[in-house]
């Protein structure tokens, strides 16, 4: 499924990156080592952590973009460097939970 | 007193799998033949318990020496096996851990359990010795330590060989070289996401340069959140393996049985809010690298060293505890 579906479905704030990427995967957790270790390739994370680590993970695992939940907001730096690295970026004002009933609604696992 | 042993180390290897010890070249008999003929079996395979597979390779019954005594007692040794075979065999299947086959053991008290796949067919064994010799194996990657860890953090010479294979290792002629001289834990991953970034760049297929990020990331991390201290990341290239090497010269870790445990961690508050130290990171490198030596103690610093193999794992999408 198309970043830009996902954003559209599930109204997601954009806030950088291609949205013409394709994910296969949801995977939702805050601990990173736990994502390293878990999620698969072509995942979409759910997560509240919004510091500019989250994109080291994320280029090393193959995440293709990142929700933050609850509302909360991305450090500058984070943003700066998933441009770099070509992570897309939504925030929105849900919580993990719910973000990751309606990702498994839509079709990703 | 072996099943204690077992039971204390099976916390180390939650991701070990049946498949990984089950001894594969199972001994059988078809349900027709007689007692007798399994107990010549066992006799000259020095076996103690055999699995009875009709003609599609299913398992439907097991005969133990118990049972062979009791033949030989009430005279009907003479009789099919199908008659007096155990019926309800208890059996794994190749994804179930160690945790499930200790707990098979300590329930039914039998000597063996067969491993069947999907459709039930036979595709292996497994008795206790099968699961000390894997073990064993599993063990002698990370305990390997104890024996050369003096040698090594004394003696500035074994500074320079390989924890693995002992060899003298150029650290001037890594194919990638990173310095681990931040303290920002926010910028933990630079080392690795470069790693990758090279790996890629030298046609490395993605799949492993995935597996050798992720472990370093751990290990970077690791030296960033605990070490205190500067540290370096190597990378050796070769033919058939990729060696990655991540030393730091900080407080060391006191023991390394504890610290390979899922879940242990000696991160403070301010960096778990942050989701590091989720005490995974040892087992993580563990569990994408082929083979990984760590050497270490209190105030001495650490030295990883892993060992990818370019062929041989399989769906590697993911770690092995998937």
């Amino acid at each position: 499924m198309k970043l830009k579906e996902v954003m559209d479905e599930l109204g997601l704030k954009y806030v950088c990156g291609e949205l013409d990427k394709e994910v296969v995967h949801g995977y939702t957790c805050d601990l990173l080592s736990e994502v390293m270790g878990n999620a698969k390739p072509d995942t979409l994370w759910v997560t509240v952590q919004s510091h500019m680590n989250i994109i080291a993970v994320a280029t090393i695992t193959g995440i293709r973009g990142i929700i933050l939940c609850n509302g909360h907001d991305y450090d500058e730096q984070t943003i700066r460097k998933a441009k770099e690295e070509g992570i897309t970026l939504f925030k929105t004002q849900e919580n993990s939970f719910v973000v990751s009933g309606r990702l498994y609604a839509l079709g990703l696992r | 007193m072996i099943q204690e042993v077992v039971k204390k180390v099976q916390e180390f290897f939650p991701d070990l799998k049946v498949s990984e010890f089950m001894n594969k070249s199972v001994v059988w008999i078809n349900p027709g033949r007689k007692l007798l003929h399994v107990k010549e079996i066992m006799r000259i395979k020095r076996i103690s318990g055999v699995p009875v597979v009709d003609e599609n390779e299913r398992v439907i019954g097991i005969v133990s020496l118990e049972d062979i005594i009791k033949a030989l007692e009430g005279d009907y040794i003479e009789d099919p096996v199908e008659k007096w075979m155990t019926k309800n065999v208890i059996t794994l299947k190749p994804d179930d851990d160690l945790e499930k086959t200790i707990s098979l053991f300590e329930k039914y008290g039998y000597g063996r359990f067969p491993v069947v796949d999907e459709d039930g067919k036979l595709v292996g064994i497994v008795t206790k010795h099968d699961i000390l010799t894997g073990l064993l194996v599993k063990l002698g990657t990370i305990y390997l330590h104890d024996a050369r860890r003096k040698e090594v953090l004394e003696n500035p010479k074994f500074f320079d060989r390989s924890l693995i294979t002992e060899e003298v290792i150029d650290k001037k002629g890594a194919d990638f070289s990173f310095h681990i001289d931040y303290f920002d834990i926010n910028l933990a991953g630079i080392g690795a996401s470069k790693l990758k970034q090279f790996l890629l760049e030298k046609d490395i297929d993605e799949r492993i340069a995935r597996r050798v990020a992720i472990a370093t990331y751990e290990a970077e991390t690791n030296v960033v959140i605990h070490s205190g201290s500067d540290g370096y990341i190597y990378c050796f290239l070769r033919d058939d393996q990729i060696v990655v090497r991540v030393e730091d010269f900080g407080k060391g870790i006191e023991n390394v049985e504890i610290a390979m445990k899922e879940g242990f961690t000696t991160a403070p508050d301010h960096i778990r809010e942050m989701g590091f130290g989720a005490g995974m990171g040892l087992p993580n490198m563990k569990r994408y690298s082929d083979k990984m030596v760590i050497v270490s103690e209190a105030g001495k610093g650490v030295v990883v060293e892993m060992i990818f193999f370019k062929e041989g794992r399989e769906n590697e999408t993911q770690g092995s505890n998937g």
